[in-house]
């Protein structure tokens, strides 16, 4: 190589050595030496460093837990948070369009007809018409409010300083492929659009025409959240199972994204900590839920059909599971209030007189008390000398009748016959701790325990157990009111737990969360430590079998007509098969709008199968006008057709002819509905889901 | 000789300089697809949870008796337009 030719090789190489030198250099003067700063007024100054940038392309969005979700006894969803989109666009109206206000307006109108087509693609929709004229609607008020195009003047150019972006609502709850498809598509065909789609949640209730009172519902109000200092949109529950803690979401979930110089994310990582919805496993069984509601409803509107004759004004029906105590269907029914969400749910609000359903609830207690002989033949005839030496001797103000005239009853016979001079003869040998111990028992005035708001608990009359009140008043009034169902309100829940204690103890409770499923683990409702007292087998036997010949072909049973009709109506004969007790009771209640009005309760509990007791209902309707209404003739059918219903169902599952979602003689059977308290709490036991199964 | 490999060492110093862009830009394509694709399924996990919702609403005991009700009624129309 010549000289020359070297020196021109060494210069280029060297020149092309420079390069890198160069961007080293530059790279560091850049980002070094003037690594300052930008002042940005009130906020903190940028600092113009590497992380930075990377800081300005990160994104992220929140992703809201989902509320728990609630699931009846074989695992059907009650209740239950869907994924939604909250979409919001950010409009830039395009230079072109903003020459003129009607070419403003125009591009305005445009894009409202585009975003009411994409919002009414969904091919399912049942009046698409109805639905665009109604989005059509929504979005032109949604922008001109948010284009402020009421200052705008008819014609000429558009001025200066008026708005030409906003970000603006487009639509919540889009759950459809097909729409977010479209809304997607509309974004990539249109650059004045951007859109978000933010993730949220919508309800949704699965038959919720039967679960109303029971699954309850939720509201969204603004409110101070606890560790907060300025209100948010919060979502609670309302009533029923949705007030349980246990349903509350967990906090927020961030997913992190990047962002490109255009604004286009791309991908960095999935969710931080996919949510994992709590499921509150609950004791109703949706079949039967079913049926109760449907025979509730079909009875007390089938007074409507008789002429004059005026429909309840409430009913409810309850079904239990006597082994658990397990609230396994309850309806309600209101005459004034049709719409389930804000009617009262009578199971455990509507408080009423019991009535007569009360008489083998005495009787068991007396029994055991050994206060009464059960062989022992009582005259109950109206004027009879015992009734002049036990109850005319007392001086009561109104005297004990009965429907019809009885004679010579055994307490069997008084509950077949339900006599309630033969019921005031039994409680008459009850002192008034004897009586006070009565309602401890059967948990009259106490809490159903199972942690429901707004529940009704009812109890003895105020005054009834006045220290001021003589012994003697006491007998003659309380005593006697007590023994056949008056001076002391209930719900029908309570008149079950009570009938349930008499099967199982003093300790026995209603339950309606079996345990919930936490991020997979399987958490037992508490059970109550115990049985409680218990009746001796014999006391219960004896009840027991009075109640079976309430429900017989006894013209003086009370549970004749029942028996007769559903011998009539299904072949049926339900003595030995279905036991009971029906009550008929008068009170005054004082009703808003109407002062005192005389209503009548006509109510029934019974169970199945007789001989073993296995499910329990109890049955009240309540009548505000004075029309003939019987326990055993209006109470009764809706209750007997539930229990039919439950015993069927069992069979029909039990041999397998439909499918079980979950073996329910495996299930953990503890007893108490004590549900709202949170996992960890003493008495939860814990387990895993797959070892419960 | 020295000059080749100075030369050819640019040369690999320019290729990587190069090759590290470009995969840095594919890989910036790739994460546009992928981020497309995990926002799609997202949309398919939303129609899913509806369809299943509804779906499982309309398979009540009731409801299937309700639609077959009308099947029948329907039938039993047809029929006696037929008969007629």
């Amino acid at each position: 190589m010549k000289a020359g030719e070297l020196a021109r090789v060494r210069f280029a190489f060297g020149l092309l050595g420079a390069v890198p030198v160069f961007l080293i250099g530059w790279l560091g003067w850049l980002q070094l030496a003037h690594a300052g700063t930008i002042d940005r007024g009130d906020r903190a100054p940028l600092r113009l460093l590497p992380a930075t940038a990377d800081r300005q392309a990160r994104r992220s969005e929140i992703v809201p837990a989902p509320r728990g979700t609630i699931v009846d006894r074989h695992g059907s969803v009650l209740a239950i948070d869907c994924e939604t989109y909250e979409v919001r666009a950010r409009i830039v109206v395009p230079k072109k369009h903003r020459a003129s206000v009607e070419a403003f307006r125009a591009w305005l109108r445009g894009l409202v007809d585009e975003l009411t087509l994409a919002l009414v693609v969904d091919p399912e929709l049942a009046d698409r018409a109805e639905a665009r004229r109604q989005h059509q609607e929504r979005l032109r008020k949604v922008l001109a409010r948010a284009f402020e195009l009421a200052d705008l003047p008819a014609t000429g150019p558009l001025p200066a300083e008026h708005p030409v972006r906003a970000d603006v609502l487009v639509a919540a709850d889009v759950d459809v492929l097909s729409v977010v498809e479209a809304l997607r598509d509309l974004a990539t065909r249109n650059d004045a659009l951007t859109f978000d789609f933010l993730r949220d949640h919508h309800r949704v209730y699965p038959d919720r025409e039967f679960t109303y009172g029971l699954v309850g519902h939720t509201d969204t109000s603004w409110a101070v959240m606890p560790g907060a200092t300025t209100p948010s949109l919060h979502t609670f529950g309302v009533c029923g199972l949705e007030s349980f803690l246990a349903l509350e979401p967990d906090e927020a979930a961030v997913r992190r994204f990047l962002k490109d110089g255009s604004g286009q994310p791309y991908f960095l990582a999935p969710l931080d900590e996919p949510h994992v919805p709590t499921v509150l496993h609950t004791t109703i069984d949706i079949e039967l839920q079913r049926t109760a509601v449907r025979e509730l409803t079909r009875q007390a509107e089938a007074g409507a059909r008789e002429g004059d004759v005026r429909i309840p004004k409430w009913g409810a029906l309850v079904l239990v599971e006597i082994a658990t105590g397990d609230i396994v269907a309850a309806a309600s029914w209101h005459r004034d209030e049709k719409r389930g969400q804000v009617a009262s749910f009578t199971p455990y609000q509507s408080l009423f007189e019991p009535g007569s359903i009360v008489k083998p609830l005495v009787f068991a207690y007396a029994l055991e008390a050994g206060v009464v002989d059960w062989s022992h033949e009582y005259d109950c005839s109206p004027g009879g000398a015992t009734y002049r030496e036990l109850i005319g001797s007392l001086g009561r103000a109104s005297a004990v009748r009965d429907d019809h005239t009885c004679g010579v009853l055994t307490p069997h016979g008084i509950i077949v016959n339900s006599s309630n001079i033969g019921a005031s003869y039994v409680g008459l040998g009850l002192d008034r701790e004897q009586w006070r111990d009565y309602m401890r028992f059967y948990g009259v005035g106490t809490s159903l325990g199972l942690n429901l708001p707004h529940e009704h608990k009812g109890g003895p009359n105020r005054h009834s157990f006045d220290a001021g009140i003589s012994v003697r008043s006491f007998r003659a009034n309380s005593a006697i009111s007590f023994s056949f169902g008056y001076e002391l309100s209930v719900t029908a829940m309570h008149v079950a737990r009570a009938y349930l204690r008499i099967f199982r103890g003093g300790a026995a409770e209603l339950r309606l969360c079996r345990g919930v499923e936490l991020d997979g683990r399987w958490y037992a409702a508490p059970a109550p430590a115990g049985s409680g007292a218990r009746f001796r087998p014999e006391v219960v036997e004896a009840v027991r079998a009075a109640m079976v010949d309430v429900v017989s072909d006894e013209p003086h049973a009370t549970g004749f007509k029942l028996h007769g009709d559903m011998l009539k109506e299904q072949g049926i004969d339900l003595h030995g098969f279905v036991a009971g007790k029906t009550g008929t009771a008068a009170s005054d209640v004082g009703i808003p709008d109407r002062g005192k009005v005389n209503v009548r309760n006509a109510s029934f509990v019974g169970f199945v199968p007789a001989d073993a007791p296995r499910w329990l209902a109890v049955c009240v309707l309540q009548k505000d006008d004075s029309a003939r209404f019987y326990g055993g003739s209006y109470a009764a059918p809706p209750a007997v057709r539930l229990l039919l219903q439950a015993k069927a169902l069992e069979d029909r599952r039990g041999s397998r002819q439909e499918p079980l979602r979950s073996d329910a003689s495996n299930r953990s059977a503890p007893v108490s509905g004590a549900a709202d308290g949170l996992p960890g709490d003493s008495g939860w036991s814990v387990g895993l889901q797959g070892q419960r199964r | 000789m020295r000059w080749i490999l100075a030369g050819l060492l640019f040369a690999l110093a320019v290729s990587l300089a190069i090759g590290t862009a470009a995969i840095r830009a594919d890989n910036a394509r790739y994460r546009h697809a992928v981020e497309r694709i995990y926002r799609e399924v997202h949309d398919r996990v939303v129609e899913q949870q509806r369809l299943a919702v509804d779906r499982l609403a309309e398979a009540t005991p009731e409801r299937l008796a309700q639609t077959h009700w009308r099947q029948l009624l329907a039938e039993a129309q047809r029929r006696q337009g037929q008969l007629q």
